[in-house]
């Protein structure tokens, strides 16, 4: 469950993110689309704890971001729009190192990883260097560090870049499983045909301010779909 | 095209003289003055010393030349060879000029300017001040320093084509990277080699100046094929006012010609192969053992200690590091002890705080390299912290154990073994070892805790963030702190020590030593508390 309420950021004067208010629930898949400068990345860096909200509250799972940070991010999986990554550590010590500073105990951890690299399929390449990994294979691993405490809320900022058909199928299946289980997505995106097949709901940013919020089949009649909501809000 | 590039590293250049870019710069550019101007009057001092003697310091005089020339030739052949690994094949604009329509010999020609000024200019700006002392020693006319000029250029093209030919052939067999750090290594053992070699050849203790001069007559610097001699010879006409040797003119230009020539036909061949080879690739390690999943207290601990032994861009500096420290314990070694013991009854304490002071600077300037830096080590990966469930405090802990452990290590084992050199027993080797291990806590909670208040998340290099402003300013503070500790406990001993030797001490004169000793903790104390609370307050609050 995510809570948003009232929140604003600004950077010296200037308006990222403008009284915004949210509610995800349980197992819902939240888009938030916009064009680019809209305030979407400023929004989940303040939910991630990265960056803390002028005014309003963030609650994670009924944890505030700012007052319990710890507790708000044990339930909180994160997949940044540009995720740089410890170079000289191999695939497996890096989730290693995540799993054991989201406090996943040794066997947990054991499994989970080496479901999760099945999953995205780099169970191959997992003792070599991240440095010299691709881009999309960069992308998976990060999915797999997101996902491997079970988190019950999961912030993905632009989740597609850099992924090929195989890794986007497998991402929209994940999300599909969490969803079951009970997990708040929230997924920042330009990819409107994608948030459009995977959102239950998305919302419209623009100028740090939430513009509208539609149920997905609310979309689908509207003329031109997702791409006319854009066109015709993001003028 | 080789104009159009040069255009537009000039213009990089020129757009990075700013106001706030020269005073950041001017520390450095003031200790670069000061070193040129040391190098000045420090020549010309040698030089008014050694030519009094006739003859025999005229043949001195011409052998210092010599080796400095032999050492420079090293240098910059070295030099060169690192400088043309990072531009040719390490540089970021690689991928850019290879997209483009650009001939490859076009870049080879950037390229080699690029790799033999950055690899020359420090050598030129520092070998000018002896060149200039000789010029004025010797009251040369002006056709010595035209002639010194030229052939230095000549010099620094001859260990540019060698230098760059080197590179070509090295990435052949090595990745670029891998090269360039051995070299970095192997250059530190030269001159460590160097220093030793210099060092065991002359007898410790010397009689007299003379008997110095005699050993020094005996280093061999005659090398016929080695151009830092062809400059030499070219120099020591010249700088009578004499008209250079045409056979060692003859070697420098066509020296310079062939070896140029040869790193163009290099980088021809190879260069295109080498640079595709640079390419993405995957850089396999042993299976990960199931035991070594980290617990959560030490994760961070264990992930900068194996990313700190897998960058080889580290190593260097743990050369130098090793490398200072052996100069300084044999420097302790070949002190004459028994001589300064008749001189002073306190000599053997005072050597105990130079070496204690000495220490601390090696102290702080690890902390400085390998503490301060420690929270922007992240970098730009900071992220996957700040996102997780892992309090600042803790995660500022694990950096200051990060550091302090080795540290602590080099700093008990040099001030143990100088101390057992120097023969110290008794309460000032408890002292002193208590006090090495006492500045160990607190210039490291200092430099772990400015760190962390000031970080640098994004950097080429993370040595440029051990020598920012935040930087500096830590540095100051240690040093102080440093100086302070250990004028209060020299006091302290100097005065319990004193009364002891003069028949007695009363209970009540050990008030003001007591107070001193706590003065001491106190402010060890507070350098290791506030700093580490400052740090701990700005990861809860900082904006990434």
């Amino acid at each position: 469950m995510i809570i948003i309420d009232g929140v604003s950021k600004s950077f010296n004067g200037f308006h990222a993110v403008k009284d915004f208010s949210l509610a995800v629930g349980p197992g819902e898949i939240f888009g938030l689309v916009g064009p680019n400068g809209a305030g979407k990345t400023t929004t989940i860096k303040m939910m991630t704890g990265l960056l803390s909200p002028d005014k309003g509250k963030i609650l994670l799972v009924n944890h505030d971001i700012v007052s319990e940070p710890t507790k708000a991010k044990s339930v909180l999986g994160y997949v940044p729009d540009k995720a740089f990554l410890y170079e000289k550590l191999t695939l497996k010590e890096f989730m290693f190192f995540v799993s054991a500073i989201h406090n996943v105990s040794r066997s947990g951890a054991l499994s989970r990883i080496e479901s999760l690299f099945d999953t995205f399929g780099i169970r191959d390449m997992e003792d070599e260097l991240i440095e010299g990994l691709s881009r999309g294979l960069r992308q998976r691993l990060v999915f797999c560090a997101a996902l491997v405490h079970d988190p019950k809320v999961l912030l993905i900022d632009e989740p597609f870049t850099g992924l090929d058909a195989f890794g986007v199928r497998t991402l929209g299946e994940i999300m599909g499983r969490l969803s079951l289980k009970g997990v708040s997505v929230l997924l920042a995106t330009h990819s409107l045909h994608l948030a459009e097949d995977l959102c239950h709901r998305i919302g419209f940013i623009r100028g740090g301010t939430l513009v509208s919020i539609n149920e997905k089949e609310e979309i689908k009649g509207m003329e031109g779909g997702l791409e006319g909501l854009f066109m015709r809000l993001g003028r | 095209m080789f104009s159009l590039f040069l255009r537009q590293k000039i213009l990089m250049l020129r757009n990075s003289f700013t106001l706030g870019g020269l005073m950041r710069r001017l520390p450095f550019i003031l200790l670069g003055a000061g070193l040129w101007l040391l190098l000045y009057f420090g020549t010309c001092r040698v030089l008014s010393f050694l030519r009094v003697t006739g003859t025999f310091g005229e043949i001195l005089s011409e052998k210092l030349l010599s080796l400095v020339l032999s050492g420079v030739a090293v240098f910059l052949l070295i030099s060169t060879v690192i400088t043309s690994l990072s531009s040719f094949y390490l540089s970021r604009d690689i991928p850019f000029l290879r997209a483009r329509p650009v001939e490859t010999g076009d870049i080879l020609k950037l390229k080699s300017f690029e790799s033999v000024l950055l690899s020359s200019w420090t050598a030129a700006l520092f070998t000018m001040p002896v060149f200039v002392a000789y010029g004025a020693s010797y009251r040369a006319p002006a056709l010595y320093y035209a002639v010194s000029s030229l052939s230095f250029l000549l010099l620094i093209l001859i260990a540019g084509g060698m230098g760059m030919t080197a590179a070509h052939l090295l990435t052949r067999v090595f990745p670029a990277k891998r090269s360039r750090e051995f070299l970095l290594g192997l250059g530190l053992l030269l001159f460590l080699v160097f220093y030793f070699a210099i060092k065991s050849s002359l007898p410790e203790g010397y009689a007299s100046p003379q008997e110095f001069l005699k050993t020094f007559t005996l280093f061999k610097t005659d090398a016929p094929l080695f151009p830092g001699y062809w400059v030499t010879k070219t120099l020591l006409p010249a700088i009578k006012g004499r008209t250079p040797d045409v056979l060692y003119m003859t070697l420098l230009f066509g020296g310079s010609a062939l070896f140029l020539f040869t790193a163009d036909v290099a980088g021809r061949r190879l260069y295109c192969r080498n640079v595709e080879k640079i390419g993405p690739s995957r850089d396999g390690r042993g299976p990960l053992p199931e035991r070594s999943y980290p617990r959560p207290g030490v994760a961070v601990f264990f992930k900068d200690i194996r990313v700190f032994f897998r960058d080889t861009g580290q190593w260097p500096q743990i050369f130098i590091i090793g490398a200072l420290v052996a100069v300084y314990i044999y420097n302790f070694k070949s002190m004459p002890l028994r001589a300064l013991m008749g001189l002073y009854p306190f000599a053997k304490e005072v050597l105990v705080i130079v070496n204690l002071f000495m220490a601390g600077l090696v102290l702080t300037a690890m902390a400085a390299r390998f503490l301060f830096t420690s929270v922007s080590l992240e970098g730009r990966a900071f992220w996957v912290i700040r996102s997780a469930p892992l309090s600042s405090r803790r995660f500022l802990w694990s950096k200051f154990l990060y550091g302090f452990v080795p540290l602590t290590a080099i700093v008990t084992v040099l001030v143990s073994v100088t101390n057992y050199l120097l023969k110290v027993d008794g309460p000032i080797l408890l002292l002193s070892e208590g006090t090495a291990l006492l500045l160990s806590v607190s210039v490291c909670g200092l430099g772990a805790g400015l760190g962390a208040a000031f970080p640098k998340f994004e950097y080429e290099n993370i040595a440029s963030v051990a020598v920012g402003m935040a930087a500096m300013t830590f540095m100051l503070i240690a040093l102080g702190l440093v100086t302070v500790t250990l004028s209060a406990g020299a006091w302290g001993y100097y005065t319990y020590a004193a009364k002891i030797r003069a028949g007695g001490f009363h209970t009540a004169e050990s008030i003001p030593i007591a107070l001193c000793l706590l003065f001491v903790l106190l402010i060890n104390a507070a350098a290791f508390y506030l700093p580490m609370r400052a740090g701990i307050k700005k990861l809860r609050t900082m904006q990434f």
